[in-house]
């Protein structure tokens, strides 16, 4: 919007607005990063704005060892590394039959999942729970991959699906001549042309799965198993007043979040997460 | 049925199968559940019909102060959230000098999972170390100072406040992408035709951001019925239930009072409310895309 030249007073009172609100977006961050780097006498002795007395790196080890955090990233990791893939592997197969073999329901069968998305997970726990126990699967992890997994299908199917139409036919029916089944037709020429969706998915189902609070609270309640979202909410019931180990804890839990974020900007910024409405 | 015809299920029932057993099948036994009376626990389930629902609304004034509160939620965040958001893709939509910043500023808190910003939260509003309460002691505002979450005057306020920090980036990116699709014709046309600011936002901006904001509209009304993780995390519901929304409700209904059937009639009552908001948009969408 170049045509509206904005006047210089008023471009001015624009940047001083965003700067403070700038600022206050980035108070609670600050707020929490000075106080894991305090002693809890420092805390307790100077003002809150005051800057660390002693830069206390040892309030991160102590969280990473004491506060079990290694221990609850290790696990959020793992689980993100089999369920993204896994969970992307069976959606792009689906969203393929989707749109690159005819049959009659393709259109009904999209719909069908799609509904998925409208099911908040509340309506699915209790049979879930007791499919888990009937299955000897609770507090496991294969249990919970596979609703993970689950929960995944409607959004990637969506994206997956979209990305795939785009691709042109004249690709298949080259393929057909060079003699590729259907299963040659999905990995030597779907999957590779549909890279950048399957890319976006990979981070977009990343981020969701390693936020993940509720399945993860009500499936997984062996302390040794716990993941990043509820380790750090029981990490807070057992040190409830040690505020810069908490707050130690809380910093260390979100720097994956952190660097896959500025990896990768450009992809959550554009709007993309809304764009696919279908 | 020949092979041919077989192919495409093939492919599809690994997802297929999972999506039923996970999603489908499940949804709809809970809505069967959601007609009796059982503690999950004993072989034998009592048939009481509609009687859970009507308990909820009739007798259960936690459900309906839950039921409240995400009303509440909704309109709070249609109003600030989105509004907010609009307001930032306003002020970011020309080139300036930091646009990436800002925006990367304004969206970073959306990435972060509703624990962490609520255990963050939580030691803000803390009544006596907390950043909040100092603030207000240094500036001499001390009587202005709250148990914030502890009040159950204050507390779902002091948890929206919470969620505005972490949302309000959302709809800015969309509000931007919108933006970004509107032509310039229409605002040279309108200045040459001696236009104001405040006219060209209402008369063009506005509703060529049409079809954004039944997105965003859609999204924060399914979002505010399903909030759950900001508000376990800083309150569990408390203090005297004053935040509970139908999420956190239906949870302590069903895995801590072990009252499946009234858990499965709040979730179902959920999915409900979900649908009248959804239907209309999906009807609209869907017609849209076949024209």
């Amino acid at each position: 919007m170049e045509e509206m030249r904005l006047h210089p007073a008023l471009n001015a009172a624009r940047y001083t607005f965003l700067i403070l609100l700038a600022a206050l977006f980035v108070i609670p961050i600050v707020f929490v990063a000075f106080t894991a780097l305090k002693t809890r006498a420092d805390l307790a002795s100077h003002p809150f704005y005051y800057f660390p007395e002693k830069i206390q790196w040892g309030n991160f080890l102590k969280a990473w060892q004491q506060g079990k955090m290694s221990l609850y990233m290790k696990n959020t990791a793992f689980i993100c590394l089999v369920k993204v893939p896994l969970g992307i592997l069976i959606e792009a197969l689906a969203a393929f039959a989707l749109t690159r073999l005819k049959f009659k329901w393709s259109n009904g069968m999209f719909a069908f999942f799609l509904v998925g998305m409208m099911v908040p997970m509340q309506a699915t726990l209790v049979p879930l729970n007791i499919f888990l126990h009937k299955t000897n699967l609770v507090n496991t992890y294969p249990g919970l991959f596979f609703i993970y997994v689950g929960f995944g299908i409607p959004f990637g199917i969506l994206i997956l699906r979209g990305f795939f139409r785009t691709i042109p036919k004249e690709l298949d029916e080259a393929a057909l001549i060079d003699g590729c089944g259907d299963f040659g037709k999905f990995f030597r020429i779907i999957v590779p042309l549909a890279l950048p969706a399957i890319a976006t998915l990979v981070i977009f189902d990343f981020m969701a799965t390693w936020n993940e609070f509720l399945l993860a609270q009500i499936f997984i309640t062996d302390d040794k198993m716990k993941l990043i979202t509820t380790g750090l909410m029981s990490f807070r019931g057992e040190r409830a007043t040690d505020y810069p180990l908490l707050n130690a804890g809380v910093l260390i839990s979100i720097v994956p979040t952190l660097v896959v974020y500025l990896l990768f900007q450009k992809y959550f910024v554009s709007g993309l997460a809304g764009s696919v409405k279908g | 049925m020949t092979l041919r015809n077989l192919k495409p299920w093939l492919f599809l029932s690994p997802a297929l199968l999972v999506y039923l057993t996970v999603i489908f099948v499940p949804a709809v036994y809970t809505s069967y559940l959601s007609l009796f009376r059982w503690n999950g626990v004993t072989p034998d389930k009592q048939f009481v019909g509609l009687r859970n629902f009507i308990d909820l609304f009739m007798v259960d004034n936690v459900f309906v102060k839950a039921l409240k509160n995400n009303l509440l939620w909704m309109v709070g965040s249609l109003v600030f959230i989105m509004g907010f958001g609009l307001l930032l893709a306003m002020l970011l939509n020309r080139k300036m000098k930091g646009r990436t910043a800002f925006r990367g500023i304004f969206y970073f808190p959306y990435v972060l999972s509703g624990i962490v910003v609520a255990s963050g939260w939580a030691w803000m509003y803390n009544p006596t170390q907390g950043f909040i309460n100092k603030l207000l002691e240094t500036i001499g505002l001390e009587s202005w100072t709250h148990a914030w979450l502890a009040e159950p005057k204050t507390a779902l306020y002091a948890v929206f406040v919470a969620a505005l920090w972490q949302g309000v980036g959302q709809p800015m990116v969309l509000f931007l992408a919108g933006l970004q699709t509107i032509p310039q014709e229409p605002y040279e046309a309108a200045i040459i035709d001696g236009a104001k600011r405040r006219q060209t936002f209402r008369y063009i901006t506005l509703p060529l951001l049409r079809e954004t904001f039944l997105i965003v509209v859609a999204t924060t009304m399914i979002g505010s019925m399903k909030v759950y993780d900001i508000i376990y995390g800083m309150t569990g519901g408390g203090p005297a239930e004053s935040t509970q929304v139908l999420a956190s409700w239906m949870y302590y209904q069903t895995f801590r009072f072990a009252n499946i059937g009234t858990g499965s009639a709040i979730s179902l009552t959920l999915v409900l409310i979900t649908l009248v908001v959804i239907i209309p948009y999906v009807y609209y969408t869907t017609k849209k895309s076949h024209v």
